[in-house]
């Protein structure tokens, strides 16, 4: 069991909304175990895709497998193994923490007494809300509820772990013990983090997708993406009424403010001069680069 | 500015929304059912105002669970929608806020309630406007019910649904505010109304008027008032819309006053302890040097039907925790059946007179079947109904759903868990029942306890169908899958299985959960009624199963709700077990289908009431014309009838004797017998041919060889089998069961000539039906009529009756012989008189008492259990022999037999010589003191005085008025029995008893006595008239003229008595200047309006009193089509006046005229009341107004 490492592969899947918005175009995916991040800005399609994936919301076409079970029609097999963390959710307000938290234990089939006490109090001491165990969920925070969440998800030892934007609603502190936690997580099973942080993705896992429009516009791992684009990102600090003219003659991918200036960052396979300086890459200029079309390796099937 | 955008906004927001169209559309549809499956009754036209008030009255009450879901959305949609932090900080008042929202629901329910009149008015003239059967179109008949009764109900229930959704925060809380009017309507008006019996006070207190406009004012409708009337604005009902006007605007004011923007979840209490709490653990080092990774413990979740059966357990006691976490949850069943308890004296009445509280008494009111909605435990499947969409949607509500449906949790476990969840829920509700019930009996102070009748009965009877409902309405969301409509769907579903036979369905196999009913009575235990109940409850079970698999397939889980991908999921689903179930219960289905079917169709005839018409009018159109064909009399009935109560038969070999009374030749003889039994073996004693065997119509005709002579005689020879052949899929009373047998020879045996009660009776259906019209009860002056008697013949009665050995049966007759032989034991009766036509046949295990009077042998037989009121029934025959043989002539036989008969009620019925009366008889509990009332003791009375009136000695014609000379004359001979033997005060108690069914609200329009045509007037008028003729003129004089009636026209002669016979012999003794009351009383419809408008009193020098008393008087004549004319009033009537403790100082006639008057008298002592007609003798219907209290009130 221990080393048995399952992986996701989803093949094909598409989905367009009733009301014509096409969420998901032809993804193609394939998700070893260990940390993948799904990074997108929002509106991409992430949370249709990790609805699919867990077993929430059905395609138009495409197959998703689980190792050798069928996402799309082995739901309760599939169940039995997901951890899911959803971007917005609810608690019964007038439930206390630790009876809803015992609840899902047993929807989650921990039957027996003593092994579902024993994870209840881990998991509420572990994600910090063990003194208010006794509370009424309707007087928690976000994060507490967010927190609650993680809790719920990570009941039952999962070997599919999908958590949408996790880290939205946590401060830093949280933020970082929860991406300890999945980290952990990554090592034996599959864990999927969508995200609209860069930051996320970076400090975590080990491959990750960019995903827009439903379309998958690169998937790499992080590091060697970096590497990639060592040399051709090139950074200046300008004025902000020069913007206008250098975006004529540069790919700029990214413009950040700092100290009431502007930096801005540019796509070029060689010197572009112009007081230009070479920056050593991050995932972040990996991202911009993705989004404005000028790397990646997942191209649409008709150009 | 903002008002009127958030009102616009709220509006177009309601109006896009398609479930508003929805209702829209569900309302008028219901309009055009109720045109479809209603006929106006005779002489009203299809488009009458009737129809159009009740019609828009019962669619306000389906509204109200639209207008819940209108309202509550526009009050917390922002709430449940989380987007009250946006909308709460906006710089908006809350008037503006609320009123635009109110307003905007307001709108859109007012507009969806006008489809009402609106559908009404397109189902009248959909096919053009000239129609037959159409009346003049009036426009003020929709705009009146419209703007008077739809629109201040839809106000009125809007605010209230608006202020318990705003004030609540919870959409859902506004269809509680619809459940309370709803029980407002039906439960509390009716209840106060009868604690106070008052009913105008149900017109007061109804805000929907389901029980209040349809059920009390329409029902006093002639059939002209039908075709035009309106409901005007006066009297109660203009106080019930100021009223709940009021409590509206009451209801708004205070959601204005109590509202405040602020998030529900901050305001909490709660809050503060947590804030105190977490301060310390938000300290950023202390933060991030905890930052470790989790390690999350080691457990390994298994599969398997152990954790599911866990896991189903969870989701029960989770649901069940929410529902008993809901105010309304447990808290209404329970207070119900406390109140029940508290209250047990005032239920456990039959006639008003209290019941020894048994169990079985207990248990027929907590068992009211699922669609009685007049019952108070009509919340049950209301609660039903509410919280198994709580139960449903409980995930999606709390936002919960996305992490809930992750789970790997299988769709029947969630199923299973929500219904037991449920059903542990109406558990607890049955233990309330029983805990009420209990207290109910203690506090009555009951001697039987029946604990296991308690568990059978609520928990095995009753829960069943209350789990079948629930299971149901659970579905019913499943499928459906969108609240407001599954609602919807679900209140449409309750209203079918309540009134099937509305949408013309009649078989119980059609309608969900249905049974032919079981019942349990003292003596039959629950008889044969539980097998029949059972079959059709495994059906039903069948059923529930496939709805369950249904659920199972269809059980919407995650973000894909639509039917287009919930219908290949299902395919997918389809495996396994949910396949071996659903394959079970479709064999059990068709199985058990199969069977059922085989019972209520094969072995016995399966008719629907259209059919029982059809056959009815086949009859008529048939051999209608042999209604006046001359045919001999039965004089002589000898039978030998064996029971045999274990196999639910019974044969009969019957001899009739039969002779020519008439003067002219009869050739031939025709014979009616019952329909669905057999009659065999049919001869006679002289040469005859049968020329019609009509076996489907039960009509048969034999033509004599040679035809009998007048004054010849014949004998008819027979033989009728029956036995009971499986179960039919309607209750029925059994014939013959153990220890309950109860037939009579109309229920079995043949008789001679043509029937006329056979024909179809109600006007409207002859009608449709092609048969000529005519009235239901021939005219007082149709002279053919008047040669026939109610009571065909007059025969001498003799049987051998045998039944089971550790049985009695019991016949007319004197018993002349018993004995046994083999396993049988065998009655030999023979009367000494003739008894009539109408004889009854009972055996059961019986406690025999006997006694006698004079040369008349009494014996009761009696359930030994039922023992209570032997010596109260003994007195009461023997004070009736003594007095009616002395005031009307002799007791015509040498016995009078006295039977508990097995099935329930409280009411006896009298067969000449022979009497029988109901279980709930034996239970009553009278106060015998001085101001009690001892019913049963008249009871007796009344049914001893019909051996005088109406069964062998007084035979009246089968005309109008053939009731007053039976019932009116047994009611007041009974009265002078009670009066004799209990006194002024029970007597008064019983004509308080009389009066009373006036108040319940009926029609004015009557006819005279001397036509009278139905029971309300052969027994309460009637009898209050012979009681105001004995006080004007003296019991003796009317006995004198009774006694006179009935020896002139004694057993069946012609010319047969009439209600003219009996007014002419009370005028003999009437004087004259009393003419006109016996006129008022028996020739026109009159009522008396008398008040007492001012009673004022000194004392004079003297030490007497003198007496001011101002009165008003008016009498009124109100004909057959309720129009109302005053006429003048020259009337003796009684002037009274009481000093402390009711005692009379003054009781005289006076002479009084039309309008106010004042009189002034002097009295020895103190007044403390005083008026006119203080003993009501007169039929007035504001008794209370008559006398006034000295302070003025």
């Amino acid at each position: 069991m221990e080393n048995e490492h399952v992986s996701l592969s989803i093949r094909n899947v598409s989905k367009t909304y009733a009301n014509g918005v096409q969420a998901l175009d032809n993804i193609n995916l394939t998700i070893p175990y260990g940390m993948y991040g799904l990074l997108g800005p929002n509106g991409a399609g992430k949370s249709t895709l990790m609805r699919t994936l867990a077993t929430l919301q059905e395609p138009d076409n495409g197959s998703i497998y689980l190792g050798t079970i069928d996402v799309l029609k082995q739901k309760d097999e599939v169940r039995q193994t997901l951890g899911y963390l959803p971007q917005e959710f609810g608690l019964y307000p007038k439930a206390k923490a630790e009876d809803l938290l015992d609840y899902f234990a047993v929807l989650k089939g921990i039957t027996s007494r003593a092994s579902r006490r024993a994870a209840v109090e881990a998991l509420l001491k572990q994600t910090n809300l063990w003194d208010k165990r006794r509370q009424k969920l309707g007087g928690f925070s976000g994060g507490m509820k967010q927190r609650f969440g993680v809790a719920i998800a990570l009941l039952g030892n999962p070997k599919l772990m999908i958590v949408d934007e996790p880290t939205a609603g946590l401060d830093p502190a949280e933020r970082v013990r929860f991406l300890n936690l999945l980290s952990e997580l990554g090592e034996n099973s599959v864990v999927i983090l969508s995200t609209h942080i860069v930051d996320d993705v970076s400090e975590l896992c080990t491959r990750m997708a960019i995903i827009n429009k439903g379309r998958i516009l690169q998937e790499a791992e992080p590091l060697k993406a970096m590497a990639d684009l060592q040399g051709k990102i090139w950074r200046r600090v300008v004025e902000k009424s020069a913007l206008r003219g250098l975006e004529r003659e540069h790919k700029i991918i990214s413009t950040k403010l700092l100290g009431g200036r502007t930096v801005v960052h540019i796509y070029s396979e060689e010197n572009p001069g112009n007081s230009f300086e070479p920056v050593a890459a991050d995932l972040e200029d990996v991202y911009f680069t993705t989004m404005e079309g000028h790397i990646g390796n997942h191209k649409p099937p008709i150009a | 500015m903002k008002f009127w955008k958030i009102f616009r906004f709220e509006f177009a927001y309601l109006a896009r929304s398609v479930a508003t169209w929805l209702y829209l559309a569900v309302l008028l549809l219901f309009t055009i059912i109720m045109d479809t499956v209603t006929t106006p009754g005779d002489g009203v036209y299809v488009n009458n105002t009737f129809h159009i008030i009740a019609t828009v009255v019962i669619g306000g009450f389906i509204w109200l669970v639209m207008g819940a879901a209108v309202a509550g959305e526009a009050a917390a949609r922002d709430v449940q929608a989380r987007m009250h932090p946006l909308t709460y900080a906006t710089p908006i008042t809350k008037l503006n806020y609320l009123g635009g929202r109110f307003l905007a629901a307001f709108v859109v329910n007012a507009l969806l309630v006008l489809a009402l009149p609106t559908g009404v008015l397109l189902s009248f003239y959909r096919s053009g406007f000239d129609q037959p059967g159409l009346g003049p179109f009036m426009p003020s008949a929709y705009l009146s019910v419209y703007f008077l009764i739809a629109l201040p109900n839809v106000f009125i229930a809007t605010a209230i649904q608006f202020s318990f959704a705003a004030l609540g925060r919870h959409v859902m809380t506004s269809y509680f505010a619809s459940f309370l009017l709803a029980i407002f309507a039906q439960i509390i008006a009716i209840t106060v109304a009868k604690l106070f019996g008052n009913w105008d006070l149900v017109i007061l207190l109804d805000p929907v008027g389901v029980a209040g406009i349809v059920g009390n004012e329409l029902q006093t409708w002639t059939a002209t008032d039908k075709n035009t009337r309106l409901i005007t604005l006066e009297g109660m009902f203009l106080w019930n819309r100021v009223m709940w006007m009021s409590v509206a605007i009451a209801s708004l004011f205070l959601t204005y006053l109590r509202f405040n923007f602020s998030s529900p979840a901050t305001n909490s209490p709660g809050r503060f302890k947590w804030q105190r709490k977490v301060q310390p653990t938000i300290s950023f080092e202390n933060a991030i040097t905890r930052a470790r990774a989790i390690s999350v413990p080691q457990v390994n979740p298994a599969f398997g039907f152990a954790t599911y059966f866990h896991q189903t357990l969870k989701i029960a006691l989770t649901s069940f925790r929410k529902i008993a976490g809901n105010p309304a949850g447990l808290t209404v069943v329970a207070s119900i059946a406390l109140i029940s308890a508290f209250f047990g004296d005032r239920i456990l009445t039959q006639f008003d007179i209290p019941l020894l509280p048994t169990t079985q008494q207990v248990l027929v009111y907590l068992t009211a079947p699922i669609t009685n909605i007049t019952s108070p435990w009509v919340v049950i499947p209301l609660l039903i109904m509410y919280f198994a969409g709580q139960l449903y949607w409980s995930e999606r509500d709390a936002g919960l759903t996305d992490v809930a449906d992750a789970a790997p949790v299988p769709e029947w476990v969630l199923l299973t868990g929500k219904f037991l969840g449920m059903s542990f829920v109406i558990i607890v509700w049955m233990a309330f029942m029983m805990i009420g019930g209990l207290l109910m009996q203690l506090s009555l102070g009951s001697v039987t306890i029946d604990i296991r009748l308690y568990l059978q009965v609520l928990f095995g009877l009753q829960l069943t169908d209350y789990l079948l409902f629930a299971l149901l309405a659970l579905v019913t969301h499943v499928v459906v899958n969108q609240k407001y409509i599954s609602y919807l769907v679900m209140l449409v579903v309750f209203i079918f299985i309540a009134f099937p036979s509305t949408f013309q369905v009649e078989h119980n196999m059609l309608i969900f959960g249905a049974d032919p009913g079981w019942s349990y009575t003292d003596m039959r235990g629950f008889g044969t009624t539980l097998e029949p109940w059972l079959w059709f409850k495994v059906y039903w079970i069948a059923w529930a199963l496939l709805l369950a698999v249904t659920a199972r397939l269809l059980w919407a889980r995650g973000r894909e709700h639509n039917l287009k991908y919930r219908l290949p999921l299902a395919m997918r689903r389809f495996t396994g077990a949910t396949v071996w179930i659903a394959i079970t219960a479709i064999g059990l289905l068709i199985s058990v289908g199969s069977f059922i079917l085989y019972n209520t169709n094969v072995l016995n005839e399966y008719q629907t009431g259209s059919d029982i018409l059809e056959l009815k009018a086949e009859y008529e159109r048939r051999y209608g014309r042999h209604k006046n064909t001359t045919q001999p009399q039965l004089t002589a009935t000898k039978l030998h009838v064996e029971i045999f109560p274990e196999e639910e038969q019974v044969e009969i070999r019957g001899t009739y004797t039969l002779v020519n009374k008439a003067s002219i030749l009869v050739d031939s003889i025709h014979v009616g017998s019952i329909s669905g039994i057999a009659l065999d073996e049919v001869n006679f004693n002289r040469p005859a041919t049968g020329v019609v065997i009509d076996k489907e119509l039960s009509y048969y005709i034999y033509t004599l060889a040679k035809p009998l002579h007048p004054g010849d005689s014949l004998q008819l020879n027979f033989v009728i089998h029956h036995q009971q052949r499986g179960f039919l899929h309607r209750k029925t009373n059994p014939l013959v069961v153990d220890n309950g047998t109860h037939f009579t020879n109309y229920d079995l045996l043949p008789a001679i000539g043509y029937q006329r009660h056979k024909e179809v009776k109600d006007p409207v259906s002859r009608k449709q039906y092609n048969l000529p019209a005519r009235p239901s009860i021939p005219s007082l002056y149709d002279r053919e009529a008047r040669k026939k008697s109610l009571i065909t013949d007059q025969n001498t009665f003799e049987a051998i009756v045998s039944t089971a050995i550790d049985e009695i049966a019991v016949a007319p007759g004197g018993l002349h012989r018993t004995w046994t032989a083999g396993d049988r034991r065998y009655f030999h009766y023979k009367t000494d008189a003739p008894i009539g036509s109408e004889y009854a046949f009972l055996s059961g295990d019986y406690a025999v008492r006997e006694s006698k009077w004079e040369n008349v042998v009494i014996k009761i037989y009696y359930h030994p259990d039922h023992a209570k009121n032997i010596d109260r029934m003994l007195w009461s025959v023997t004070a009736s022999l003594e007095y009616f043989t002395g005031q009307f002539g002799p007791y015509p036989y040498g016995h009078i037999t006295l039977v508990e008969r097995p099935g329930a009620g409280g009411g006896a019925s009298a067969d000449a010589s022979m009497i029988n009366y109901g279980g709930e008889y034996s239970l009553m509990n009278p106060d015998d003191g001085l101001n009690g009332f001892d019913f049963p003791y008249y009871i007796l009375a009344h049914e001893m005085a019909h051996q005088w009136w109406g069964l062998a000695r007084l035979t009246p014609a089968n005309v109008e008025g053939a009731g007053v000379l039976i019932e009116s004359l047994a009611v007041y001979s009974g009265m002078l029995v009670l009066e004799k033997n209990y006194g002024e005060g029970h007597l008064q108690q019983y004509v308080n008893y009389l009066h009373s069914s006036y108040e319940i609200p009926r029609s004015l329009a009557t006819a005279s006595l001397l036509h009278a045509n139905e029971s309300f007037l052969y027994y309460r008028k009637g009898g209050l008239v012979m009681y105001t003729l004995s006080k004007y003129i003296g019991k003796e004089k009317v006995n004198g003229a009774l006694r006179r009636l009935l020896q002139k026209r004694a057993s069946g002669d012609v010319p047969l008595p009439t209600t003219i016979d009996l007014y002419q012999e009370l005028q003999h003794v009437t004087p004259d200047t009393l003419n006109y009351l016996l006129h008022d009383l028996f020739k026109t419809n009159t009522y008396w309006r008398l008040k007492t408008k001012q009673f004022l009193a000194s004392q004079t020098n003297t030490g007497n009193w003198e007496v001011t008393i101002k009165i008003l008087a008016q009498k009124v004549v109100v004909d057959s089509t309720g129009n109302e004319a005053e006429v003048p009033i020259n009337d003796w009537l009684e002037v009274g006046i009481y000093e402390e403790g009711n005692r009379p100082l003054y009781l005289q006639m006076h002479r009084i005229r039309s309008g106010e008057q004042t009189i002034t008298l002097t009295v020895p002592r103190k007044p403390e009341r005083a008026g006119i007609d203080p003993n009501n003798l007169m039929i007035d219907l504001r008794r209370e107004d008559n006398v006034m209290q000295l302070d003025g009130e």
